[in-house]
């Protein structure tokens, strides 16, 4: 009994909940008819929420205020950079991630300027920064799809049992993350900074510096997601990170990271990511009409949130 | 001096056939308002009309032609931005519109102040704005007739549109009407692909494990490629996709074709109506009398003319058409 309590304490519990319910309720409708398969289509879509949502996690928990919002933008560049410079050529495929990879640093440093330097609350300063990247992506590529190299597009399509291959790669990502997050200094100081900013800095944190990185690292996920996106689905297209603005918040709130800043995890990201696709299929394959499957999403949502975070009042 | 020569040329040449044209709107400005640029289709129509609108005030049929995107996609966004139109004292509007009935307010102030307005794909319910729009419910339903001629029945997975969009009612209104008609035809899915390939894709792979045997898709433009990649990762035999007038959808087909004969057809709005809109208005300016309500035809691709559109239309692209003053015309007399 002790076991269940624990566990129901741990905030990225529900989200697996509500991830086994929703698959539960599709494999009951269906008579159980591919449900192995729906797995894992999910595992592949929630690779890319996870990398973006892993970004997303790290900015959140540095306190209030703090998010992300050029991260669609930045998918959008990255992706359609890498495939303009690659040309669909293995050759290329090193200096296309590093080009990707660029893309991401650059939009790091350019979002942490304008926070630093100019002063403008990050929720602004994002989403500014994001209509010069996307209008840069417009510029550079008018929308081009250029097929990317065939090795890229094996990766990122390939399985080994059913189990996607880049999803074991940023499951063991996501494990990383989690060290970082827990057992290094600077996962530490970014909790300490979201816990208390002032607090931190008289502890002798160099709050800045870790917010830069926070920053950077958030872009630089993104880059990757767009790069990994854009050989998994046949191209670089405009729209392509569109979903992920919402999607890479979402994951973080229902993953059970607090929006107040401070407590994070990065299981539940997984959780949660796993859990917003399969809802969609399950509301698809009962056939709901999309105004009833909006509702359902918004509640259902509501629902996780309210029962992961309910036994710890928020401040 | 040679082009000086052909410039003559051409004005004495438009001047006889278009009779007073030139004369009526050389000093008139017309604007083109837009809700959003962030994807293929969108950039093709913004580079129509810069191609278009372009060349007409070179030669000096208008003064001006700017085209005006907002950056948000939202209601609130453009209706301002029509305001600011109206205050800069525009002659015509041209709008492409987020919403049919929410900017009626800012289109009706525009035809107060003596503004013509020309609404097309996504056209304004305001009465006093002209609308060219596409039959989106005959569009739906080619799609189940042309299936009709090629299979003798079976499943369909419908992939829709943007979910609250106008179009994407229609467009499915006339699929399922197709259904009822070919009544060896059923429906056993239905997901939102946004008109996207990579959306359309992600919905298709998490339907897909439950569906039973899918005999065709009915699309509605963007996201034949990506259906088609699902079923492929999902290993399923690809079924009769039809497809849109993207790029990619075109090329996924040619390559289909070269290798195992895959037979579709291709149903689309060609992104250049807005320049079609640009006529219209400017044939408003100019004194013509055009009806409130116009329609104007898909484009439809077919096998045989797969080849010739893909090589029309440039890698990313769109396959597209461009109107004329005289297709506008002709659009008119309802040819």
């Amino acid at each position: 009994m002790t076991f269940v309590k624990t566990l129901s304490q741990k905030a990225w519990i529900w989200s697996f909940v509500g991830m086994f319910a929703v698959w539960l309720a599709t494999a009951v409708y269906t008579g159980g008819k591919g449900s192995a398969d729906v797995l894992t289509a999910a595992l592949s879509f929630a690779t890319f929420t996870v990398i973006v949502g892993i970004g997303q996690m790290f900015v959140i928990t540095t306190g209030p205020g703090n998010v992300d919002l050029s991260i669609p933008s930045t998918i959008s560049l990255s992706g359609a950079v890498a495939m303009k410079i690659m040309d669909g050529s293995n050759a290329m495929l090193a200096i296309g991630f590093a080009a990707s990879m660029g893309c991401g640093v650059a939009v790091g440093i350019f979002n942490y300027i304008l926070i630093r330097v100019l002063r403008i609350p990050p929720i602004i300063a994002t989403l500014s920064s994001s209509f010069l990247i996307l209008s840069s992506a417009i510029a550079y590529g008018r929308g081009l799809k250029i097929k990317p190299p065939p090795l890229l597009a094996d990766f990122t399509t390939a399985q080994i049992m059913g189990i996607p291959v880049l999803a074991i790669v940023i499951i063991l990502l996501a494990a990383v993350m989690g060290v970082v997050l827990n057992r290094t200094m600077y996962g530490r100081s970014v909790l300490a900074i979201g816990q208390n900013m002032r607090a931190a800095w008289l502890a002798g944190i160099n709050v800045e510096r870790i917010r830069f990185f926070t920053y950077l690292l958030s872009a630089v996920l993104a880059a990757l997601c767009g790069f990994l996106l854009s050989g998994f689905s046949g191209g670089a297209s405009l729209n392509m990170g569109q979903e992920y603005l919402l999607a890479s918040i979402a994951v973080v709130v229902i993953g059970g990271t607090s929006v107040a800043g401070g407590k994070a995890n990065v299981a539940g990201i997984w959780g949660a990511a796993m859990f917003m696709f399969l809802l969609v299929t399950m509301l698809n394959t009962f056939g709901a009409s999309a105004g009833i499957r909006l509702i359902m999403t918004g509640l259902i949502i509501v629902a996780v949130i309210t029962i992961a975070g309910g036994d710890e009042p928020q401040r | 001096m040679l082009n000086k020569f052909l410039l003559g040329a051409t004005i004495l040449a438009t001047s006889l056939t278009t009779g007073a044209v030139m004369a009526d709107t050389s000093g008139k400005r017309i604007a083109l308002s837009n809700n959003y640029a962030g994807n293929s289709w969108r950039q093709a129509m913004l580079g129509s009309w810069e191609k278009v609108a372009g060349q007409a005030v070179t030669d000096g049929v208008v003064a001006e032609a700017p085209a005006f995107t907002t950056a948000e996609n939202q209601v609130t966004e453009q209706a301002a931005q029509i305001q600011n139109m109206i205050l800069q004292g525009y002659d015509a509007i041209v709008i492409n519109a987020a919403s049919p009935d929410a900017l009626n307010g800012a289109v009706k102030q525009a035809c107060d102040a003596g503004i013509v307005v020309v609404s097309f794909d996504g056209i304004v319910t305001e009465p006093c704005a002209y609308r060219i729009a596409v039959d989106f419910k005959a569009m739906g339903k080619v799609e189940v007739d042309y299936l009709a001629t090629r299979i003798d029945g079976g499943n369909l997975l419908e992939i829709r549109g943007l979910a609250g969009v106008f179009v994407d009612d229609e467009i499915s209104a006339g699929i399922h009407e197709g259904v009822a008609e070919h009544s060896q035809f059923k429906i056993v899915g239905s997901v939102h692909g946004d008109w996207a390939q990579d959306v359309a894709q992600k919905a298709v792979a998490g339907i897909l494990p439950s569906l039973p045997d899918i005999a065709a898709v009915v699309t509605q433009g963007g996201d034949g490629y990506g259906a088609a990649q699902a079923f492929a990762a999902a290993g399923r035999p690809t079924p009769l996709i039809v497809m849109g007038n993207r790029y990619d959808e075109m090329l996924w087909w040619k390559e289909q074709k070269d290798a195992n004969g895959y037979e579709t057809m291709s149903v689309s709005i060609a992104p250049g109506v807005g320049t079609l809109a640009f006529w219209v208005a400017q044939m408003i300016l100019d004194g013509k009398d055009v009806p409130q309500d116009l329609t104007v035809p898909f484009l439809t691709v077919t096998q045989d003319t797969l080849e010739d559109s893909l090589a029309g239309t440039q890698p990313g692209g769109v396959a597209n058409v461009e109107y004329s003053l005289e297709d506008a015309m002709a659009a008119i007399a309802g040819k």
